[in-house]
C-alpha cells in the first residue's frame, strides 16, 4: 500500500500518453507491465479511464470552440460596442434595484451551501450563516453578519479580498480559511496561506496580525488570541464541512449547542453536573436522535421532548 | 479465477457509481481527512481482490462491508483507538446510508456535472483540459500552442484530469497532491 495520490499521478500521465498518436508497441508493453504489476495500479488506472471518458461530453462545447479560459480577447470588434452599451445600461438598472451592491446569502437552520463568486472564489456557508457580498470590479468584500463561512479566496494582490466581522476584518494573503461569528465572538481558522487580522477602523495603536497557516484565532471584544494548532486540530473545526461535528473532550454542554446550531429543536441541559461532563466522539450534525440515544446508552441520560426543546437529565 | 475484463467492467459499472457513499462512509470514521483517499483505494483493492475470485451477487454491501472491515482492523493495528469507536463501527453496518448511485444520470446532467467540475479547476488547467478534450490537441501540439514547456503542460493535464474525474465521481473536484497524507508519511518511516 503506498499514497493513491502518487499512484494516480502516475496511472494519470499512462492514460494521457495513451492517447497520444505517438503511442508504440514498446509503449503498450512498459504500460501493461506497470498496470499488471499491482491491483493498485489497475484500480487507479480504470477509475480514471472511467471518469476521464465521461468528460468527453465536453466535446458538446464545440461550437463555441473558442470559449472559456483567460486569453479570450474580450469585445475588441467594434460590434461589441452597443452590447456594451446594452450592458452598461443593464447594470444600472441592475443597481437601481440592488442598490446596497450586495448580494445576499443566507442558509437556513440546518442548511449547508457552497456558492462560487463572481471572481472565481469559492464560499462554504455553514448552518444559520448570513453573509453579504460585494464582488465587483476592483472591489472584493464581504460582511459576514452571522454563522461561520469556509473561504477559497482565488488570489489577486491588486483586488485583495475582505471579510468584515463587526469590528474587525480578515484581508486574505492568498488563502483558504473559515470564519465562525457568533455575536461578538469570532473565530478564525487557517488551512492555507496567510490572513491578516486587522481592527475597524484601524486605529493608530492597533497592530494587525497576520495569521498563517495552522492558526486559530479567538476574537472576544478587544483581544485576539492566536494559537498554532496540529492538523487534527484544524480537520475537527472544519468537520462541519462534511456534516460533521467533531468532539474531543468537550464539556456536554458545548456539545449540546453545537448541536443547537443545526436543529430548530433545542437540547437544553438544565443540571449543571451533566452540563459539565466531557464528551468525544464523532456525530453527524443532523442526526440529533442518533447523539441523544447515545447519551442515553452511554451515560444513561433520559431526553424527554417538550416540542421546541428536549431536555437532557439524569 | 474471474476474467480481469469481466471484473472491470462489473468495477466500473457496480462499484464506482457508489464511490459517493463510499467516500462519505470513510470520512464519518477516518480522523484524518487527508487519508480517506488512500483508504478508499485500499478498500477498492480488496474489493478487486475479492471479485477476482468471485463475483460478489450485490455490490453495494459487499462495498460497505469491505470497508467496514478495512477500518476495524486499521483502529486496532493503530491501538490508540476508543472502544466507543469501534463499536460505532460495528454498528454502523445496518446504518449505511441509502445508496444511491448517480448510474441513472442522464446526458444532460452528465454534461452538467462536467462543466461544473471544470468551473473548478484552476484557470490554467482547465485551459489545458479543453485544449485536450474540445480540440484534441496532443500534448506537444498544447505545448506549441501555449508557448509553455511539454512537461508544464503535462503536469497541468495530470492535475486536470485527477481533478476532474474526481469530480465526476461526486468528490470535491480539488487538486490533490501526492505526499501529503501524514499516513503514507508513517508508514514510510515505519517501513
Amino acid at each position: 500500500m503506498s499514497n493513491s495520490a502518487s499512484v494516480e499521478e502516475v496511472a494519470a500521465r499512462w492514460l494521457l500518453r495513451g492517447e497520444e498518436a505517438s503511442w508504440s508497441s514498446e509503449d503498450q508493453i512498459e504500460f501493461d507491465k506497470w498496470l499488471n504489476s499491482s491491483m493498485e495500479h489497475k484500480i487507479a488506472f480504470w477509475r480514471l479511464e472511467h471518469g476521464w471518458r465521461r468528460a468527453d461530453r465536453l466535446a458538446a462545447l464545440k461550437p463555441l470552440s473558442h470559449a472559456p479560459g483567460p486569453r479570450r480577447p474580450w469585445l475588441t470588434s467594434a460590434a461589441a460596442v452597443p452590447l456594451a452599451a446594452c450592458l452598461i445600461l443593464c447594470v444600472l438598472i441592475v443597481l437601481r434595484v440592488d442598490f446596497a451592491r450586495h448580494k445576499t446569502y443566507v442558509t437556513e437552520i440546518g442548511a449547508r451551501e457552497i456558492v462560487p463568486l463572481a471572481d472565481g472564489t469559492q464560499i462554504e456557508l455553514n448552518s444559520g450563516t448570513t453573509l453579504r457580498a460585494a464582488v465587483k470590479g476592483q472591489v472584493r468584500e464581504v460582511w459576514l453578519d452571522e454563522g461561520e463561512v469556509y473561504f477559497e479566496v482565488v488570489h489577486d494582490p491588486a483586488r485583495p479580498f475582505v471579510v468584515h466581522v463587526g469590528s474587525r476584518t480578515l484581508t486574505d494573503l492568498g488563502t483558504e480559511f473559515s470564519v465562525r461569528r457568533n455575536d461578538a465572538h469570532l473565530e478564525v481558522v487557517v488551512v492555507s496561506g496567510r490572513v491578516q487580522l486587522d481592527n475597524e477602523p484601524i486605529a493608530s495603536s492597533s497592530v494587525p496580525v497576520t495569521l498563517v497557516r495552522g492558526d486559530i484565532a479567538t476574537v472576544e471584544g478587544a483581544s485576539t488570541l492566536v494559537v498554532p494548532s496540529s492538523v487534527d486540530r484544524i480537520d475537527d473545526l472544519l468537520s462541519w464541512r462534511h456534516g460533521l461535528l467533531v468532539f474531543d473532550q468537550s464539556t456536554l454542554a458545548d456539545a449540546a449547542s453545537e448541536f443547537n446550531r443545526y436543529s430548530r429543536k433545542k437540547l437544553l441541559i438544565t443540571d449543571s453536573t451533566i452540563a459539565r461532563m466531557r464528551i468525544s466522539g464523532r456525530f453527524e450534525s443532523s442526526n440529533l436522535d442518533g447523539f441523544i440515544r447515545l447519551l442515553h446508552l452511554a451515560y444513561g441520560l433520559n431526553a424527554s421532548d417538550e416540542g421546541a426543546v428536549i431536555k437532557i437529565s439524569e | 479465477m474471474v476474467d480481469d475484463e469481466v471484473v472491470k467492467e462489473w468495477f466500473v459499472q457496480e462499484i464506482l457509481p457508489l464511490e459517493p457513499s463510499l467516500t462519505r462512509f470513510i470520512r464519518r470514521h477516518c480522523r484524518k481527512a487527508a487519508d480517506v483517499a488512500d483508504i478508499r483505494q485500499d478498500v477498492y483493492v480488496r474489493i478487486y481482490a475479492a471479485a477476482r475470485e468471485q463475483l460478489p451477487r450485490r455490490a453495494g454491501p459487499f462495498m460497505f462491508t469491505t470497508a467496514r472491515n478495512h477500518l476495524i482492523n486499521c483502529a486496532k493495528r493503530a491501538q490508540i483507538v476508543s472502544i466507543q469507536y469501534v463499536a460505532d463501527l460495528e454498528a454502523s453496518s445496518s446504518a449505511v446510508d441509502t445508496v444511491t448511485p448517480d448510474r441513472t444520470l442522464s446526458a444532460q446532467d452528465e454534461f452538467r456535472r462536467v462543466r461544473a467540475g471544470l468551473e473548478r479547476l484552476p484557470p490554467r488547467c482547465r485551459e489545458v483540459v479543453l485544449l485536450r478534450k474540445i480540440e484534441g490537441l496532443s500534448t506537444r501540439e498544447a505545448a506549441m500552442r501555449l508557448h509553455v514547456g511539454i512537461d508544464t503542460i503535462e503536469q497541468q493535464m495530470v492535475h486536470g484530469m485527477r481533478a476532474l474525474v474526481d469530480f465526476m465521481l461526486g468528490g470535491s473536484g480539488r487538486i490533490r497532491r501526492p505526499g501529503k497524507s501524514e499516513r503514507s508519511l508513517k508508514k514510510e518511516r515505519n517501513k
